[in-house]
């Protein structure tokens, strides 16, 4: 039986309508997206700094993947004993590219294959809390 | 701006050295481009340092202070520069315009680094306002995994294969056994290559550079001085330092915008061509490029990026042997990090001296034939890069 689900970073992503999206902002003036969001907006053509909340996803394009086959350094968290995890750069359809892991047990990742956002456990702690980050579902 | 030449350049081998300090293996370095120079440590008017993180420096990345300390205190002025793995070169970039506007005759530029092992860690500060802190929580893709991405990312846009990645190392290691101060000096065979442990798809061991520990040092001045102390100076014909742009697309963060063109190491290929603009070179007419390949990938991306040959085209020049050092277009005929490995903030000063040595003929095994014109070029953590151009 699984435990809780805790956020590895609280405020980052949500799932709580059954769609998963990342939580950011967006430039009021330009448009420019931020993931984390970002309070101002650091887009050196625009003059204007106001940024306003946005969610982004769930549905991407694949830029690149990789394999990481070796346990990663701290602050990265995993569970032990380590089973590799497939990463993916995604373009998101809302026009932010981001980083993130592919959903352990999907099917592996191609460039130019089209993904979607979803929320899953990074680890699962001794007591049974899965911390969980955004990841990558092959659709 | 004032004329400025290279005329000493000194290393102390890289490796790993548990039983010395980073300001010993300064040292040797300094030493060696002081005999080189044929001068002494009393004719330095200001030392350029690259500040390390890691080792030495009191903590704060005073490096070159530590380097003065230790050869003599005699009152010069130190700029210790911290740019991440870029610092070497923007110390040279530093001390290049110190010497260019006038403030001073003769500078020593120096970059040593102890590596603690394994992977680079991050800040070790758990701040959720920080990027680097959020990509290694939530998602956990150290360094190798960046390269690994760039690298899959080719395969599937200009079909590069692992084979060729492979290669890279492979010829590599075949200039790199010739180089004294190199760390891996052996061949590898393909096979040997590829049967490596992967360390991030599609990457391998022996496609990754390690860290190491090294020090490297060169010692310029004006053309006025040069005169005075050799009849064969290399000049700096252009240095030049930038910083990423905001659009230019290399997942680097958590995330960004998705860029209207291909992504690329943005603050590499300004750096890039504003030395060879200020050098007055095209990248065609480059005799050789030392360039910071941290991955095999760089060998064959680098030069495309910035107009050494067409993108797509630096696969076939590797496969035919032409960037070795008696092809047409020479990369790395040091060995490069990866027969090197990366002593992080020495690196750009090690660039200089191979490129020294490679245009006074003195290069060996190694050297390219004829070479007038080179090219080094570094970058480094927060998006700094930095380009040398060197002439006979």
């Amino acid at each position: 039986m699984s435990g809780p689900r805790v956020p590895a970073v609280e405020g980052l992503f949500t799932d709580d309508d059954g769609v998963a999206r990342l939580l950011g902002s967006r430039c009021a003036t330009c448009g420019t997206p931020y993931f984390p969001a970002s309070s101002l907006c650091h887009h050196p053509d625009c003059d204007d700094s106001a940024t306003e909340d946005a969610s982004f996803g769930p549905s991407g394009t694949v830029w690149s993947y990789s394999v990481q086959n070796y346990p990663p350094p701290a602050p990265a968290i995993y569970d032990e004993p380590y089973e590799p995890y497939a990463l993916a750069v995604v373009d998101l359809d809302d026009g932010l590219r981001v980083v993130g892991r592919m959903e352990p047990g999907g099917s592996a990742p191609e460039v130019g294959g089209r993904v979607e956002v979803v929320v899953g456990p990074i680890r699962t702690d001794d007591d049974g809390t899965e911390r969980t980050s955004w990841m990558f579902r092959t659709v | 701006m004032r004329d400025v030449a290279v005329v000493g350049v000194g290393m102390h081998p890289w490796g790993k050295f548990a039983d010395k300090s980073v300001t010993e293996l300064c040292r040797d370095a300094v030493v060696a481009a002081l005999a080189d120079a044929g001068i002494g440590w009393r004719d330095v008017e200001a030392v350029a340092a690259a500040s390390s993180r890691f080792s030495g420096g009191k903590g704060w990345g005073l490096n070159g202070n530590d380097v003065v300390e230790d050869l003599g205190s005699t009152g010069v002025p130190v700029y210790n520069m911290s740019a991440g793995c870029a610092a070497g070169a923007n110390a040279f970039n530093v001390g290049y315009s110190l010497v260019a506007g006038g403030m001073h005759d003769v500078v020593m530029v120096v970059g040593g680094e102890k590596m603690p092992k394994g992977f680079i860690q991050t800040s070790g500060v758990e701040d959720v306002n920080d990027p680097e802190y959020l990509r290694q929580r939530c998602v956990g893709m150290p360094g190798p995994s960046f390269w690994a991405l760039l690298a899959r990312h080719r395969m599937a846009e200009l079909g590069t294969t692992e084979e060729t990645y492979a290669q890279v190392a492979v010829k590599a290691h075949r200039i790199g056994k010739h180089n004294e101060y190199a760390r891996f000096r052996q061949e590898f065979t393909l096979e040997q290559v590829l049967e490596s442990a992967m360390v991030s798809d599609p990457l391998r061991l022996y496609e990754i550079c390690p860290v190491s520990d090294g020090a490297a040092a060169a010692v310029i001045c004006s053309a006025e001085a040069a005169r005075r102390l050799t009849s064969d100076p290399v000049w700096v014909a252009g240095s030049a330092v930038a910083t990423a742009r905001f659009d230019d697309g290399l997942p680097r963060g958590l995330a960004g915008i998705v860029p209207d063109g291909p992504a690329h190491h943005s603050e590499a290929a300004a750096a890039v061509a504003k030395a060879l603009d200020q050098a007055g070179v095209e990248p065609t007419d480059l005799d050789l490029t030392e360039l910071q390949d941290n991955t095999v990938y760089y060998e064959l991306a680098f030069p495309e990026e910035w107009g050494l040959c067409k993108p797509g085209e630096a696969d076939q020049l590797l496969h035919a042997g032409e960037t070795m050092p008696t092809g047409r277009m020479p990369i790395n005929p040091s060995g490069g990090f990866i027969c090197f490995g990366e002593a992080t903030t020495a690196q750009g000063v090690f660039q200089i001296c191979e490129l020294t040595w490679q245009l006074r003929g003195q290069a060996g095994e190694r050297q390219v034939p004829g070479a007038r014109v080179g090219l080094a070029q570094s970058l480094g953590l927060g998006g700094n890069g930095a380009a040398v151009v060197l002439k006979k």
